[in-house]
């Protein structure tokens, strides 16, 4: 009897022990073929705010349990999509946990700006980031073509055949030669390391000869005697060439001290882009002066080298996600984070005065725009034989900066045509609405 | 010991009242249920003590049986309406195995050819639900005549393998058992028999020989019945890959072994599971919804009656002698090697033999032939003044 008792005894201890196993320690919870898995997507999630409380996203009861409404379709990029099908992705999938579990998140961006982004690239591919300067918050973030939150299975299968990666978030993960929108960055440095006489006139015939090459204005137009601001103004490459050889490799130092060749840490993944290890010849040089070579950027990058330059010198993280509320748990609060102080405060300020004389007199100036006092530089990244990427980079007011932003439009043309027009209306827009 | 039943049944009763209240409030009709078997336990309880037998599986076995109540309330009510008549009847029938003595009676093989009757006439007239002709109607009462069967040949195993003299004819009694079982395709019942079966053999004088012979009887037994089955091979295969058959055999398995995940360790909470995804969730798949929704906690409560209660039923087997002490260990076997088969089948310890869960599974036999072997285990303990 005692054998009897002792081996019921395994056989209960058998049935704990697999219990115990298949309860707890088993790794079986997002087996396809549990149906548990998919209930996520039926049940009710918390919203995702913008800034003034308008719902981004938002769980509506339907008949098979709940679905997610999101506000615009530019949103894709950012806030994501939620679906049973087709994956989580963006900030939907960043605070799964928290939204899953019926909090909300509320965002930096503004809800009207994203749409006016969204309107003002319109059909170009292309990206639009809008920053706050002086905090880092992300108040627009656009990057076309995009995904339509709330139509993905009707148009999946033309996502997936576009030509134009309709998948691909441009801010942050489309890597481009800057272009002429480095060079506020090449004169800062040429400001703080004492490259060049502030005072100086400079002469511009047009063309530069250096060892290993020429480096030829756009359109190989003469500027004649120029000032350093104007030559940012009519972004001469004679003058930032010249200015780049004299730097030579301090140059490099400035494009990362001012978050170039790193990932900037916003919440969403972003690329680090490429900064050359080192400097070959003045040649190469004056090319990495003018934002061609090898140089590669996003757009949220430069977007936070301008916020950089209008707050004074100091490098602001941008951010997306202002508060993560309800439950029972503790609210969690983000607070805007220095990365670091660029370029003193003076310097700032004289590539903010050549920014606002381009956009009074030069390259950046829109003839809408003429009551609104902004700094700005556009860019043209020549690609060789395809349209030229155009760029621009800005922003207003110049005496107390409220929105920063960044534009590209892939093989739009010239900086001036094709970005700044579209980064000037949405700066206005802004402006306007906080008037 | 009376100290702590009567303890356990005075806060049981308190705890009661108050749900009774609530139901009463809320204007739920199903109110009388657990009013009915929870008076029940206590009456039976009563009448067990007052003829000088041991209660102890009460409490206990009323406690699973409440479990299962809930559970098939929260299934379907109507499956808790027919379960709780099930249980009354079961009931009547504890009461009868506490008060008609089984033993001493003159015709030894009367147990056994009443249980292999009831499986002929069954694999003659029967009708067949889910694959097995399991069922028979008499007066427009259907019932499983098995449930009944397994405890007769019990009570002649008691008779038979107890005798000074060993001979064999249990054997061939067992093997007309299997072989009927075989006939209405109901192979889980005949697993268990056997397997009762052959330790009350090794239990009654242990040989290297007899252990080999029940060895190769069960390898060819399992060999054989999956060669001529196909939903014992789809069975086995379930058991040992059940990642391949996510959709077809593995189906059941697969979507238990979620539901006990999903239940972690505290659960996810009564009526929070996802049980219409289980098939056969009332029946055999109970544990499933059980550790879902009370997670492994509630499986080990479950587990610790079901041990309380072998451990009671052992205690008892242990005073007693003959063939006595060969019948209480073996409905005590009968019941948790039962409890073994299917928490195993459903965990992956053994291949799934579709038996319902002692005490907690939906079934009117199921659930009287349960508590007739309680009250024949407690009529026994009169017998050996362990009481």
């Amino acid at each position: 009897m005692r054998k009897s008792f002792l081996t019921i005894a395994c056989l209960y201890g058998m049935m704990l022990v697999s219990a115990f196993y298949w309860q707890l320690c088993s790794d079986i919870d997002s087996h396809p073929a549990n149906p548990r898995y998919y209930l996520v997507f039926q049940r009710e999630r918390g919203t995702i705010f913008d800034r003034q409380g308008r719902p981004l996203a938002y769980s509506s009861a339907g008949e098979q349990g709940y679905r997610r409404t999101y506000a615009a379709p530019s949103l894709s990029h950012v806030v994501g999509y939620f679906h049973e099908r087709y994956g989580v992705t963006g900030l939907e999938q960043l605070f799964h946990a928290e939204l899953s579990a019926g909090r909300s998140v509320f965002t930096t961006l503004d809800l009207d700006l994203q749409k006016k982004a969204e309107e003002l690239l319109g059909g170009s591919t292309g990206a639009l980031v809008a920053v706050r300067p002086a905090s880092g918050e992300i108040l627009a973030l656009v990057s076309q073509p995009c995904l339509d939150g709330n139509a993905l299975e009707e148009n999946w299968a033309a996502y997936l055949a576009d030509v134009r990666s309709p998948f691909l978030n441009r801010v942050t993960h489309g890597l481009y030669p800057p272009g002429s929108v480095v060079k506020t960055i090449v004169l800062a440095a040429a400001a703080v390391e004492e490259a060049a006489e502030l005072e100086d006139k400079w002469d511009d015939g047009g063309t530069l000869d250096l060892v290993g090459g020429t480096v030829r204005n756009f359109r190989g137009r003469a500027h004649g005697e120029i000032s350093l601001a104007q030559a940012l103004a009519v972004s001469s490459n004679v003058v930032f060439g010249q200015l780049a050889g004299e730097l030579g490799e301090k140059l490099l130092s400035y494009f990362r001290l001012f978050g170039l060749g790193q990932p900037v840490g916003c919440e969403l993944s972003n690329q680090a882009g490429l900064v050359p290890e080192s400097i070959a010849s003045p040649y190469h040089a004056a090319q990495l002066g003018i934002g061609q070579g090898e140089l590669l950027v996003t757009p949220l990058q430069m977007a936070q080298v301008a916020c950089a330059l209008a707050n004074r010198g100091v490098l602001m993280r941008p951010y997306l996600v202002q508060e993560v509320r309800g439950g029972w748990r503790l609210r969690q609060i983000t607070r805007p984070q220095i990365v670091g102080q660029a370029v003193p405060a003076w310097v700032a300020e004289l590539v903010k005065a050549a920014m606002t004389l381009t956009a009074r007199e030069g390259t950046a100036r829109v003839e809408r725009a003429a009551d609104l006092d902004y700094a700005g530089k556009t860019g043209t990244a020549q690609l060789g034989s395809a349209p030229d990427h155009a760029w621009f980079i800005g922003f207003a007011p110049t005496d107390a900066p409220q929105i920063a932003v960044a534009v590209v439009v892939e093989h739009g043309g010239t900086g001036a045509h094709a970005a700044a027009p579209i980064g000037v209306e949405l700066m206005l827009h802004a402006v306007q609405m906080s008037e | 010991m009376g100290l702590l039943y009567r303890t356990w049944f005075g806060l049981t009763g308190w705890l009661l009242a108050a749900v009774l209240c609530l139901f009463v409030v809320q204007g739920q009709v199903v109110w009388w249920q657990p009013a009915a078997l929870w008076t029940l336990f206590a009456v039976l309880w009563f009448v067990t003590r007052t003829l000088g037998a041991d209660p102890g599986a009460l409490p206990v076995a009323a406690a699973l049986v409440f479990c299962g109540w809930l559970f098939l309330t929260r299934l379907d009510p109507a499956f808790a309406h027919s379960h709780s008549w099930g249980v009354l009847l079961g009931g009547l029938l504890y009461l009868f195995g506490l008060l008609v003595p089984v033993t001493g009676w003159p015709l030894t093989r009367l147990w056994g050819g009443a249980a292999l009757a009831l499986l002929a006439v069954t694999a003659l007239w029967g009708e067949a639900s889910g694959g097995a002709r399991a069922w028979l109607t008499v007066h427009g009462v259907r019932f499983q005549p098995v449930e009944l069967a397994k405890v007769f040949f019990v009570l002649y195993l008691g008779k038979s393998l107890s005798r000074k003299r060993p001979s064999w004819e249990p054997v061939l009694f067992l093997g007309g058992f299997c072989l009927l079982l075989a006939w209405q395709r109901d192979l889980g019942p005949a697993v268990l028999m056997f397997l009762v079966f052959c330790w009350l053999l090794l239990q009654q004088s242990f040989s290297w020989y007899k252990l080999l012979a029940c060895t190769a009887a069960a390898l060819v037994g399992f060999y054989g019945s999956v060669r001529l089955f196909t939903h014992v091979e789809n069975r086995v295969l379930a058991w040992l890959k059940p990642w391949e058959y996510l959709e077809s055999k593995g189906y059941q398995v697969v979507q238990g072994l979620f539901a006990l995940r999903a239940g972690g360790l505290v659960g996810q909470g009564l009526g929070q599971s996802l049980v219409h995804v289980i098939p056969q969730a009332h029946t055999d798949y109970l544990l499933a919804v059980v550790g879902e929704e009370f997670g492994f906690l509630g499986v080990c409560a479950l587990l610790i009656c079901y041990f309380g209660l072998a451990f009671w039923a052992l205690r008892i087997a242990d005073g007693l002698a003959g063939e006595e002490q060969v019948i209480a260990l073996g409905l005590t076997l009968l019941q948790h090697l039962q409890v073994f088969l299917v928490v195993g089948g459903m965990l992956r310890l053994v291949p799934f033999t579709g038996l319902t869960l002692p005490l907690v599974s939906y079934g009117s036999t199921s659930i009287g032939s349960q508590l007739w072997m309680l009250g024949l285990l407690a009529g026994l303990s009169r017998r050996g003044g362990q009481g």
